[in-house]
Parts: C-alpha cells; structure tokens; sequence
C-alpha cells in the first residue's frame, strides 16, 4: 500500500551561513523528528552529488573482548537487508539461523574448552559448510553495491575510525533517491548474511597491515601510550577478537547505535534543497529514534612517569616522542596545532628521492635534516581526537653518518627546551595561521572532502567547528606556544619509542 | 567584511505532497533525464608568447589559482647509468633555487602565503604545480615560472637530496607490494629503459651539470603545455604570464625513441622470499595500448573479470564467496606508449595462495570460454556512461586530462566520442578480447611470500607450488650494494 507523504505546510531548513574572514561555508541543515540531522552544500558544477552517511561510533564504542566491531559491522552492512541480496528472505533466514547455531557449537568446544574435541569440530565445522553452501541459493551476491555502481556510482565505500563509521558514494543528481532508499533501508533492516566468511576477509586486512612493515610495533606503541581509554586498541581489533567474534555482538552492536538520531546524512553538489529534504523526511523520517547513546566513560589517566619501548624489523631506523595532549575543542589545541605546524612542515619522507619541492621549511627539518644533517626526515604532528590528544615528534637518522636515534632523541629536546624559553618568531605564527586559511580554502573546491569533514564534525561538536577551530588557530600568540610546550612536553608526560631496522617481523 | 554568524535565517521550505510515493524497492524508481556534454577542450585552448600552449579555465567560486606545468619528459629519458637523476631532479628543481634566489628562500615565501608548489618525475612526463590565493597570484606565478625557467641545482642541496636518496635505497625491498610490483614489469619488460632502477652507484654517477643539460634539453616552451584554473580573468592572466616567458627559446627538443619489442618471459611460477604471514600475487603477461582499437572493450571486459570491485567475477569468487582476501581483481594498467600490463591480483594468507591462484585462472578461462550474461553487460556499460561525469569535476583536472590528450598526440574528441565507443560493445566483442588479451599459455605468476607454508597449500590446494607450473625462485637485489640478496 502507497502511503503519500501529507508534509502539507513545512519543513523547516535552517541556513546556517558561516564565514571565517571573507570565505563563507554555506551549509543548509534540516533535522528530522527522530533526530536525525540532514546537511547540504550545494556546488553547481557537473550534475553530481556526493551523499554520505556518518554514524557516531567506532572502535571506541568497543571493550575488551569485542575489539574489531565496529569495522566489522561496517562490512556487513554490505551483506544485505530484508529487502536487499536476497531472493526468499523467509528462506534464507531459516538457514542462517542453523547456520549460527553450529557455529556456535563449534567455538564452544574450539575456544571454551582447553580440551575441545578435534572431531567433534570437524563433524560440526562439514555440517555448517554445507548449511553455508545451501544459502548460497538464495543470496543476491554484494547487491547493494551492483545496483550503485549499475547507477554510476563512484567513490563507493565505507570506513570505520575510532570515533565514526560513514558509508559513502557519489551519484549522478538525478540519482540521490537511490541512496536515500538503500542507507535507510540498511540503517533499519540490515541482515548480517556471509558472516562468516566476510569475518575471514577481516582477518586478512589484519594481516596486509601485519606485512607493513613496522606495523606490530606502532601497534604496541599506541596501545602502551593510551593504556586505559579504548583508545588502546587499533580500529582492525586484536586477532583472538576477530576469531572469536559472533553475529550476536554485531546486532547488539547495530541495534544500540544504528539509530537515526545517531547519524548524520550530508549532500554536496549539484542539489535541489527542497527536492532533497522531502526525500530525506520520506526516507529517513519513517524509521524510529531510537534511545539515547552515552559516551565513552573512560578517558586517558595522567601518566605520572615517563615510558620507553625499543622494538626492531624490516623498517627504518627511527625515533618517535609522544605526549598526552588535550582533546578537539580545548583551548590548547589551537597553539600545539600552530607549534607543530612550525615544527614539522614539510620534512616527511617524500618517497624515493627525498623532499618533493615545497615545503621543508619545519624547524626540525631545516635543523636536523639541512644545516646538521643528522636525519633523512623530522617532523611533527598534533592530534586532537574526540577525547585524548598526542602531540608526536618523529625523526629517522642518517645511517651513512653513524648518527643513531638516541642523538636524534637529544636534538628534539634541545629543541623543546629552546621553545620553552624563547617560543618561536612572529613570521613562523603567521605562516601557519595563513596556512591554515589557504588549506581551509583549498578544502572546499573538493565535495568529497568538504562531505567529509563537515559530516565528520557534525557528529562531535557540530559542522561550524570547522570554522571556530580556524579562528581559535588565528588567535595564537608567542606566549600561547611557550605556555604549551612548558606544560605539556615533560618526560612524565612522554613515551619514547626507538625502532632499529633488522630482518625478520 | 563578513564576520562569523550563525543560524541567520531559517527558510521554509514548501515540501509538496505530490509525487512523493512511498517506494518499496529500488526497481520501482524512476529517475528523471539527466544530459550531460563533457567540456569541449577548444574552448580552453590557448597559445601564449613563444608558442606556449595552455589550457585554461576560469572558475571564480574560490579566491584561489591552480597553475601546472606538464612537461615532456620522465624518467623513461635518463641516460643508463644514470638511474634516479629523476628522483634527483624532482628533490633538487625548487630546492636548488634559481639564478636570483636561493631554494629555501622560495620555498619559504610559497609556505609564508600558505601556497603549494611542488615537481614531480612520471615515467613521461614532470609537473611543477601551483596553487595560491588569487591575492598572491602575481607573487605565486613569479616564483613558478623562475623555478620552471632559471633553476640553479645549486651544490650544497643538490648534495643533500642525493644524500637523502641514498638512504632511502635501504627502504627499497621493505614493501611486498613495491617488490611485487616492481619485480613483476622487470619479468614482462625484460631489460628495457621502462625496467631500469636507481642504485647506490648510478646516484653516485650524477652531477649537478647533468641536472642543468636534461633542463635545458626538456624545459622549453615547445616541450611544456601550462594549464591554469581558478579566479582570475584569462586574458589578465594570458598576460601576466607573457610578461614572464617573452624571452625563453630554447632548442629543438629531441624526444628519445625505445623498442616496443619485449621478451617472452616463461610462464610458470617466480616465488620471492619475504618472511611475511600472506603471498602477494600478480598473474598475467603484457597487455596493449590504450590507443587500441580494442581499449573501450576490453575496459568493459575487465570490469567483469575483475576490474569492477564487488559486481566482478574474481572478488566473487576469492572474496566474498571464499573469504580468501581482502583485495583481488585484475586490471589493466596503461602507459604512453607502450602496452600496459594485465594481472590478476589477490593477497591471501600462505596457505590459501595455490587456492587463490587457481580460483583467478578459473576465471580466466571461463571469460574466454562464454560470453558473459546481459546482466553483467548491463552493469558494467551503465558504470561507465553513469560515472562519466565524475572526471570533470575538478577544473584543474580537466585542464591537465586536456593538456596529457594534447601531450600525448591523443585524439581530442576522446571524451567527447567516449560513451559511444562504450555503448558500441558487445557479449561477442567481449568475448573476443577476452580470447585476444588474455593468454594462458603466456601466464606468468609472481609471489611474494613465505616459500615454505604458500608451498605446502591447504585443506582446499595443496601444494607444491610446482603444479601451477615450472618454479622459478627470484632473489632481489639489494640497491646499495647491487649484490644479490641471499
């Protein structure tokens, strides 16, 4: 049966009309009456319009033991609905769910029980082989994708961070009904078929990480460095917790987030606001708010002593200086952003052939890598996240010179402390604040870009940061960069890490 | 001027009622006609002073400018024996300064302005780029076009970026899929300028004065297509730039010519030592150029084997069929030129590498075998008439895939006549390239992994690695020493 929408007088779309100096960010917002919030920047241009789904969760909505699960859950909304990738839902359902029950005969004899039964597993592991084959009748293979991309859909994916998850593709303009109808399908009936063997795919993402090289010790890095808060863990999740996953911990998982006043949906390009309000209200209006989502409880303790980690594999000589800063919105982040700027523009690896052009005007590059020659690359990076913040020194030594990442280690604290007492020059502000306005300029000419970061800050601390963090970074002064360092570059606050290059993992 | 204020006004919008049925599922939308006519490059092209062509666009929606040198020559043209004088010249171009200013002075002044300016090396072609603020542009386009003109590749840098390059040799063979990648054209091309790698020894080779010999070879006006976009008027722009290139000559350029004859390797399997816990595979032989006749069909054609992600035949199969992998395909890669290369690509842990392997030479034959379904045709032409649009979204690369046409001797109606060389294939054309490009008896396959387990196989292939054909075991070279890495 039709149901026609009788929106009869109005929907209310609040024009939110920000600049930062003479450049505007014109974006337009609606929220639906469950909560969900629908954000548009129109471009004319070529008739395309990049549509994004953002929800608020990531691994740091996982604990111990369900590590993974978000990005997992991000594949399998990929697996299908009750409307789609699929022939017989009734069918098929009643085959998943045997399928589900042996699977979880098998890890409780596999992974309960120290003793478990090897041929008890196997009988088991035959009997679910062929309740997986028999589904294969009634699966629609990857049918979401095959119906965006039949549509011209480009820039189709997803990904999973610590703090979001966003679904994403860019569909000629007469299309973005297509994606309204799939994103809210899924946001209310997504069927995790395939579990099982897409949880094997997982496994080897994990392990193309594992093969690059150094990754096994970056990840033991950050997890001694965010040693509470569930920032400790990396977005793929520990191996034994991907093994062990069930499809129980993934629809607990999407009932408590995949909620509409949990997700904000943005439109950039070639749109019709109007148009695009009324499908969203048809589309995303019918599905219910669901309960409210507490945030994380567990925030980074204070360190109180300094950490040290020495690791060695196939990857560069290098030394890395971590400390614990404060989070996005803090008044602190606009100076540690403007020292790190100073610091580490420029100066990074640049591939085969060392620094392509521009840039390399850092301190630490111009200190370490030209005048003393010490390092192939120095640089400097600070990284405000939703509830912790590390400000990184990273620097790899030149090996022909005999130079080891202790000196390098020295060099970066001589350097530190020189900050701390003299602060930096008047021009080396500037050139980051101008910077700072011209990359926010160049931000804008790409929609993908703009979906991104605007979809992204929404769902912290709303879209318009975007423009108060660059006022914030304007504010700065010498004294704001003396403060910081003072306050947050000590050893009790640090973690060195020293990683030597051998062969083996 | 404006200054921050939010949530000014709220505008009601009218939803009206009609028209907005409730669908149930996708096949009862119905879109409305969309046309769309790519740009047409005639109306960008331009000649500046000294017969200096440039495509150019004005787009006043950011206070910003987008400026591109491309120019013609890569590291294709590096004498042998002086392997990496590209990757010199990309680090040493800016950083070497010019006649009137040192390096970091420029570079210093581009950072101040928050602007990019940036070299890079293709195997063909070089690009120096900018992009400023439209209030800086009379400052940005000094500073590009003496950096393009005048560079000094002054010693004390130019012995720092060689320097730098050295050690970055040592990361040559961290990276499976570099090595992969890398070792694989080396078998298909054989010995040929397009395989030649920088070493520790040719670095050493190279001089400042062989910097400034390739620059005024390749940097001259008849060599070089600018392109620009972005807010300023065209014929304000068209003469500042004239004020800066009035009096640059240079020689007639003298493009190097290569053989197009490459060996035939022998099919069978070259394994390469990584302790690493998956196999990184490449299997496939030399492909075609992208000017064939034959292009659009076998792009349709590898969109349904394995070149159109989730809707191909091969991430069915190995992925979501077996959970063998994360990434998989095939694809034919493309280069000015030359004929690019075919491969079908997975890396799945050791143990499943012989099962993988065999799932993917499956594929192969069964797209020579049958004619693919309406269904899969259907995807794949709507994929790529539907996308069309999206590689002109950004003027600047709109510019430069006009320029590359130009560079490249391509026709320049390609876009305009591209969706119909799409919309003109066929099952049976399908079915004709397939038998065409991709050749069985001529597969080689590369693996980069762990000998031992990817050996032995699994439960589904079990080894030895012997059954997929004669092995072959690769060592690497080792590029600071040149020595054979044992």
């Amino acid at each position: 049966m039709k149901r026609v929408l009788t929106l009869s007088l109005a929907v209310l779309a609040l024009t939110a009309f920000v600049s930062a100096g003479a450049i505007t960010l014109d974006v337009k917002e609606h929220t639906l009456a469950n909560g969900m919030k629908i954000l548009m920047i129109t471009k004319p241009g070529v008739p395309r319009v990049v549509c994004h789904i953002y929800y608020k969760v990531g691994s740091i909505n996982e604990r111990p033991g369900i590590t993974g699960t978000a990005h997992v859950h991000e594949h399998l909304m990929f697996k299908g609905t009750k409307m789609m990738g699929v022939t017989d839902f009734e069918k098929d359902t009643a085959i998943d769910r045997q399928i589900d029950e042996v699977v979880s005969q098998i890890y409780r004899e596999k992974y309960w029980k120290s003793d478990g039964d090897p041929a008890k597993i196997a009988e088991l592991q035959k009997k679910a082989d062929e309740l997986i084959a028999a589904e294969k009748a009634y699966i629609i293979k990857d049918d979401l994708w095959g119906l965006y991309m039949k549509n011209g859909g480009t820039g189709l994916n997803a990904s999973t961070s610590q703090e979001s998850t966003g679904y994403y593709v860019t569909l000629p303009s007469n299309k973005i009904e297509l994606q309204m109808l799939l994103e809210s399908d899924r946001m209310q009936s997504a069927y995790f078929r395939e579990f099982y063997s897409e949880n094997d795919v997982i496994m080897e993402e994990r392990r193309l990480s594992e093969n690059s090289p150094g990754y096994f010790f970056s990840e033991q890095v950050n997890a001694a460095f965010f040693a509470a808060s569930p920032y400790h863990w990396d977005v793929i999740g520990w191996m034994d917790d991907l093994k062990k996953m069930t499809k129980a911990d993934l629809i607990e998982f999407h009932n408590r987030y995949y909620v509409p006043n949990n997700a904000v949906a943005i439109y950039v390009g070639d749109l019709d606001l109007e148009k695009t309000i009324a499908m969203a209200e048809q589309y995303f209006g019918r599905i219910p708010k669901g309960p409210d989502i507490e945030p994380i409880r567990t925030y980074e303790p204070p360190q109180y002593g300094e950490k040290r980690m020495y690791g060695e594999g196939p990857a560069p000589t290098s030394v890395q200086i971590m400390f614990h800063t404060p989070w996005a919105g803090q008044p602190d982040v606009a100076p540690l952003t403007v020292l790190a700027g100073i610091l580490g523009a420029g100066g990074g690896p640049g591939g085969p052939g060392g620094p392509r052009g521009g840039g390399g005007t850092g301190r630490l590059d111009k200190i370490l890598v030209q005048e003393k020659q010490l390092a192939v690359n120095a640089s400097a990076f600070n990284r405000a996240q939703w509830y912790v913040g590390a400000f990184q020194f990273s620097a790899s030594p030149r090996l022909d010179k005999g130079v080891e990442p202790e000196d390098l280690e020295r060099e970066i604290w001589a350097e530190i402390e020189k900050i701390k007492k003299d602060g930096v020059t008047d021009d080396e502000i500037q050139k980051i604040k101008n910077r700072s306005e011209a990359n926010f300029i160049r931000s804008l000419a790409s929609t993908a870009g703009l979906a991104g970061s605007v979809g992204r800050a929404e769902l912290n601390r709303g879209w318009k940061s975007i423009l108060s963090d660059l006022e914030d970074i304007k504010k700065v002064t010498n004294d704001d960069i003396k403060r910081v360092a003072a306050a947050y570059f000590v050893k009790d606050n640090s973690l060195t890490s020293i990683y030597t290059r051998k062969m083996g993992r | 001027m404006k200054k921050i204020f939010s949530l000014i006004f709220g505008v009601c919008v009218l939803v009206l009622a009609s028209g907005l049925a409730q669908i149930q599922k996708p096949g009862d939308l119905k879109y409305p006609v969309l046309k769309y006519d790519p740009p047409d490059p005639k109306a960008f092209r331009t000649v500046l002073a000294g017969g200096l062509r440039a495509y150019v666009q004005e787009d006043h929606s950011l206070p910003a400018v987008n400026i591109s040198a491309l120019v013609n020559f890569g590291s294709l043209y590096v004498p042998e024996g002086m392997e990496g004088l590209d990757s010199l010249l990309s680090g040493a171009l800016i950083r070497g300064g010019t006649k009137t200013r040192e390096g970091t002075a420029v570079e210093e002044r581009i950072d101040f302005l928050g602007g990019l300016l940036n070299f890079t090396v293709g195997e063909r072609t070089s690009s120096l780029t900018l992009s400023v603020l439209s209030k800086d542009l009379d400052e940005g386009l000094a500073l590009f076009f003496d950096v393009l003109m005048n560079p000094e590749f002054r010693e004390e840098p130019f012995a720092l970026a060689k320097a730098r390059a050295i050690e970055q040799l040592r990361q040559a063979n961290d990276q499976p899929g570099g090595i992969l990648s890398r070792e694989y054209e080396k078998i298909l091309y054989g010995t040929h300028a397009l395989t030649r790698r920088a070493m520790k020894k040719t670095y050493e080779n190279i001089t400042s004065a062989d910097l400034k010999a390739v620059h005024s070879q390749y940097f001259v006006p008849k060599n070089i297509i600018l392109t620009a976009s972005g807010d300023f008027v065209k014929a304000d722009l068209a003469a500042k730039i004239n004020t800066f290139i009035r009096a640059w000559k240079g020689k007639d350029v003298k493009i190097p010519v290569f053989s197009k004859a490459f060996p035939t390797p022998e099919p069978g399997v070259y394994f390469i030592q990584k302790p690493i816990n998956q196999g990184y595979i490449s299997l496939g032989h030399l492909g075609l150029e992208d000017t064939d006749p034959d292009y659009p069909a076998v792009q349709v054609m590898n969109f349904i084997l394995g070149g159109g992600s989730f809707t191909s035949r091969i991430t069915t199969k190995v992925r979501s069929n077996e959970g063998l992998s994360y990434n998989q395909g095939s694809r034919f890669t493309t280069r000015w030129g030359f004929p690019g290369t075919f491969a079908g690509y997975v890396q799945t842990k050791s143990s499943t590498v012989g099962y993988a392997i065999s799932l993917i030479e499956a594929e192969f034959d069964r797209i020579r075998k049958e004619q693919v379904s309406d269904a899969e045709m259907d995807t794949a032409v709507n994929y790529f008439i539907d996308s069309f649009s999206s590689q002109f979204e950004m003027p600047q690369g709109t510019m430069n895939a006009f320029a590359n046409l130009e560079m490249q001797g391509k026709p320049m109606d390609y876009y305009k006549t591209y969706r119909d060389k799409i919309k003109a294939v066929t099952k049976a054309k399908v079915l004709d390239v397939a038998q065409k490009f991709i050749r069985p008896e001529k597969t080689v396959i590369m693996i980069v992994g762990d000998f031992e387990p990817c050996n032995k196989g699994g439960e589904k292939w079990a080894g030895p690695l012997e059954k997929l054909g004669k092995l072959h075991r690769i060592n690497l070279i080792d590029p600071m020493t040149g020595a054979e890495i044992k």
